[in-house]
């Protein structure tokens, strides 16, 4: 698609391109703002990835520091726990995505069924507004319910489920599951909205002629709904990827600690740790630069395989 | 589609807040000295604004002695603090964005503001003898000790400085704390030992399960987050009797660096602390509690012992203890010399001043009035200010006897444990350079915690009865006094300044991410024996031959250093 569009652009005559930009003027104009915003806040930046390149010293800043090559790149990879950062940013990044797209999908095809306006509107509202909240004060909720004494401990020595309270945040292999249901928690709500929109523009028709041929509630959620929402869950799916190296910073930072930290540290943790915290700002570059690098791969590997199953895609 | 318009213009509004958020909180750190509009009588009040890397209780911003110290001295700071980072973020932070506020005490990342030619020689300023109270403040051999690479002095150590006679009360530093219901119930018992104190706070627990608001007591915590890991960490040096060198061990005989990780104490040490965790007398959140949970845990008087810093919950959760009446129930803590074995030396406390030199109160390229706002320090340090700062004001804060002696009565005490008094009313500049000891009029102490019978008298009963109990009037003679070992004390000054540019540095960072992650471990670890080689396996790996090296060329220098001074 993309091939085709370029090559009709270039097909036509300049008096009818000139013509048309005439006409188009206003939205040019507009897009000139969105434009400049891109370059200034996302491009910009990037003079500072040279950094990356130095031994950078902020008395002498970029232009007069010492050039020093990959050599911040080979110290980051022999460094055994950087490996360990990339390998925890990754698990984690990806079960999120996982665990916050198949929940947004379950509950908007709920929220779907639900029948009355009304209802529908509360539950909704409801189920969006922890989105909003900061991840200091979810960290903050999480640590008192799954403290020693917090409701989830005391509903499971209530139940004789466990023999002793629970210390959830001494066990490496509860890290990334908290985080997980933090995340789902957090944003199952705010992303059903995109799928419930998806759902809406569902051509009512199609359920009319399933309920004909005689397909009960399941069946149309299965044959209707989930196939009229495929393709905006593979788009959001495509863009989502390229996020899953920003499986966060506040969660890990806030909830992390010395017992766990061998799986609770993030990239941007360790970038914050050694960056800006021993003030080796080219290391801290570096390790920013990979991660960048490795989502534009993660996009494009995910494009292709779209591409492939003939499905939407970005580019 | 309509949801997706909504959600795309809540999306922007949020964005747009971003940015507001963002613009508003820069305005605020980089302003800079500014003239304000003449507020005081005569002249026009100087405003400064001062970063300290370190939380502290902010006061408010019509603080009431804060204004007395402005009309007298024609100046005033706004003061902020570190809140929700480590100091260490919030400097790299500053220097990367490269604007400064005009005072600031970067603390471990002083040198690497110094590095980044964000600080203020001050030599030339010091030297034009404009500022007699500033210069005062230290001998010529502890101004020499200040010089940075360059050969000169760019920030003022504000601590531990002594006028005249040392006054102490208050230990403030680290020790075994023990609340004193748990020695009465044993009836004040010697208590020496790590097993002794162990002892203690498991028959009283045995006895005493609950409050007597039924609460569930904890018998010992241990504080373990981020930096105030000490708590658990560097115990092994006090318990073998060696003074607060922070991170290593000064063998006087030897003159040698010695790793207290390491020693046969540590392993006991940590050894008890994982006997006493299996029996449930170690509280199960140690390693995972915040620190505001730690003090929330310690206010509520249900901790019998712990092993912190003084500062470090002395004026939260001590002031908490107090205003909830939990004194009463002997809920207050005393510090006890514990070593390793009977009989032993022990320097828990140090006597003497010390010049801390890796930090200290810097002025930095951002401030547009260097004279003014040296001038500003060098008023606080003259004696009327040092009162306002420390005492307050006059028949409101304390009352002079007739023989000049300072006094507080029980109201003005409760006061000053009061949080919403102390922010509206109190303005102690505690990150500006301060004077401890005698007072210049030879009588009163430069604090009122270190004025010997205000302190007696403001103690609680059951503080005095266990005082009495031990023959004692301080915390201090709790734990008696050594002074400080050599002119090279303390090498903590020196292994916070090392950074990853040097390979003891490097190790040094990789110890500190070794014991955070090992520590805990060891104490939890079903088998003692197996945890301790798997954490010394993980320790050695580290490398801290290197670090020991660099301490120990450290410690080389700063004797020969002193030693220029003998003669």
């Amino acid at each position: 698609m993309a091939q085709q569009k370029k090559d009709k652009l270039s097909n036509i005559p300049k008096a009818e391109l000139v013509k048309q930009l005439k006409r188009q003027w206003v939205l040019i104009v507009w897009s000139i703002f969105f434009v400049a915003y891109g370059l200034l806040f996302y491009y910009a930046p990037l003079v500072g990835w040279l950094m990356g390149f130095q031994q950078y010293k902020p008395k002498d800043g970029i232009l007069h520091s010492k050039w020093i090559g990959l050599a911040k790149f080979k110290s980051l990879f022999s460094d055994a726990t950087y490996l360990g950062v990339i390998r925890n940013t990754l698990a984690m990044g990806v079960i999120n995505l996982i665990a916050t797209t198949i929940m947004a999908i379950l509950f908007a095809i709920l929220l779907n069924e639900i029948v009355g306006v009304k209802k529908k509107k509360v539950v909704q509202t409801i189920s969006y507004l922890p989105h909003f909240l900061s991840w200091i004060i979810v960290t903050g909720i999480l640590h008192d319910a799954l403290s020693g004494s917090g409701i989830v401990n005391e509903l499971l020595l209530k139940f004789h489920i466990v023999p002793q309270a629970i210390n959830f945040f001494a066990h490496e292999e509860y890290f990334w599951p908290i985080v997980a249901f933090a995340n789902v928690w957090k944003e199952t709500g705010w992303n059903a909205i995109i799928y419930l929109a998806a759902i809406t523009a569902i051509d009512p028709s199609l359920y009319e002629a399933a309920a004909i041929d005689g397909a009960g509630r399941w069946d149309k959620i299965r044959y209707v709904t989930i196939p009229g929402i495929k393709s905006t869950i593979i788009i959001l799916l495509i863009m989502n990827v390229g996020n899953v190296l920003n499986a966060g910073f506040e969660i890990q930072y806030l909830l992390g600690n010395g017992l766990v930290q061998r799986v609770s540290q993030t990239i941007d943790i360790y970038v914050l740790k050694w960056g800006i915290s021993q003030m080796d700002y080219s290391l801290g570059t570096a390790a920013g630069i990979f991660k960048s690098a490795v989502s534009i791969v993660l996009i494009l590997i995910c494009n292709e395989v779209a591409k492939r199953h003939g499905e939407e895609r970005l580019f | 589609m309509k949801k997706r318009v909504i959600s795309m213009l809540l999306a922007t509004l949020m964005v747009g807040g971003a940015l507001a958020g963002c613009s508003k909180g820069n305005a605020g750190g980089g302003a800079t000295a500014s003239e304000d509009g003449g507020s005081a009588g005569d002249g026009k009040v100087k405003e400064f604004t001062a970063f300290f890397s370190v939380p502290h209780a902010e006061i408010n911003d019509d603080n009431e002695i804060q204004q007395i110290i402005a009309e007298k001295t024609g100046a005033k700071v706004k003061e902020t603090w570190l809140t929700g980072q480590t100091a260490e973020e919030a400097v790299g932070t500053l220097i990367a964005g490269g604007e400064y506020p005009d005072f600031v005490d970067a603390g471990d990342g002083s040198v690497q503001m110094y590095e980044a030619g964000a600080l203020v020689a001050l030599d030339d300023y010091l030297d034009s003898g404009n500022y007699p109270n500033i210069k005062e403040f230290f001998t010529d051999q502890e101004w020499d000790s200040l010089r940075q690479s360059d050969g000169k002095i760019y920030w003022i150590p504000q601590f531990s400085n002594i006028y005249g006679e040392e006054r102490v009360c208050a230990h403030n530093d680290e020790a075994f704390w023990i609340q004193t219901r748990v020695l009465k119930e044993a009836g004040y018992p010697k208590v020496e030992t790590m097993d002794e104190y162990f002892a203690l706070i498991e028959d009283y627990y045995e006895k005493h399960p609950t409050m007597e608001d039924g609460t569930p007591i904890i018998p010992y915590t241990i504080l373990c987050e981020d930096w105030r890991y000490f708590c658990l960490e560097n115990a092994p040096q006090f318990l073998d009797g060696y003074p607060n060198d922070g991170s290593v061990i000064v063998d006087t005989d030897t003159m040698k660096i010695v790793d207290y990780n390491t020693t046969d104490t540590a392993v006991k040490y940590f050894k008890k602390l994982n006997e006493e965790y299996k029996k449930g007398i170690v509280d199960k959140e140690s390693f995972t509690q915040t620190y505001d949970e730690y003090i929330a845990k310690l206010s509520t008087g249900c901790v019998l012992g712990m092993i912190d810093q003084w500062w470090d919950f002395a004026y939260t959760a001590g002031d908490a203890l107090k205003a909830a009446g939990l004194d009463k129930q002997g809920c207050q803590y005393v510090p006890l010399p514990i070593t390793i074995d009977k009989g032993m030396k022990n320097q828990w406390h140090n006597s003497g001043g010390i010049v801390h030199t890796s930090s200290g109160l810097a002025i930095t390229t951002s401030c547009k009035d260097v004279e003014g706002a040296l001038k500003f320090v060098d008023d606080l340090l003259s004696q009327e200010i040092m009162d306002l700062r420390f005492w307050g004001v006059k028949d409101v804060d304390y009352q002079v006897g007739e023989d000049g002696m300072y006094s507080k009565t029980q109201e003005m005490r409760d006061n000053d444990a009061d949080t919403a008094y102390k922010a509206s009313h109190k303005c102690e500049y505690a990150y500006f350079p301060q004077w401890e000891g005698t007072s210049r009029d030879g009588k009163n102490a430069m604090k009122p915690e270190q004025q010997e019978t205000e302190f007696y008298d403001g103690l609680s009963d059951d503080l005095k009865e266990c005082f009495n109990a031990y023959g004692v009037k301080t915390y201090v003679e709790m734990l008696g006094t050594t002074p400080a070992p050599g002119p090279w004390y303390p090498m903590y000054t020196f292994s916070q300044t090392m950074t990853t540019a040097t390979p003891g540095g490097t190790a040094w960072r990789s110890m500190e991410d070794c014991k955070h992650q090992y520590l805990p471990k060891v104490v939890m670890a079903d088998d003692f024996e197996a945890g301790w080689k798997e954490y010394m396996d993980a320790y050695n790996a580290c490398k801290p031959e290197d670090f020991l090296s660099e301490m120990q060329t450290e410690l080389d220098r700063r004797v020969a250093e002193a030693a220029k001074y003998e003669n």
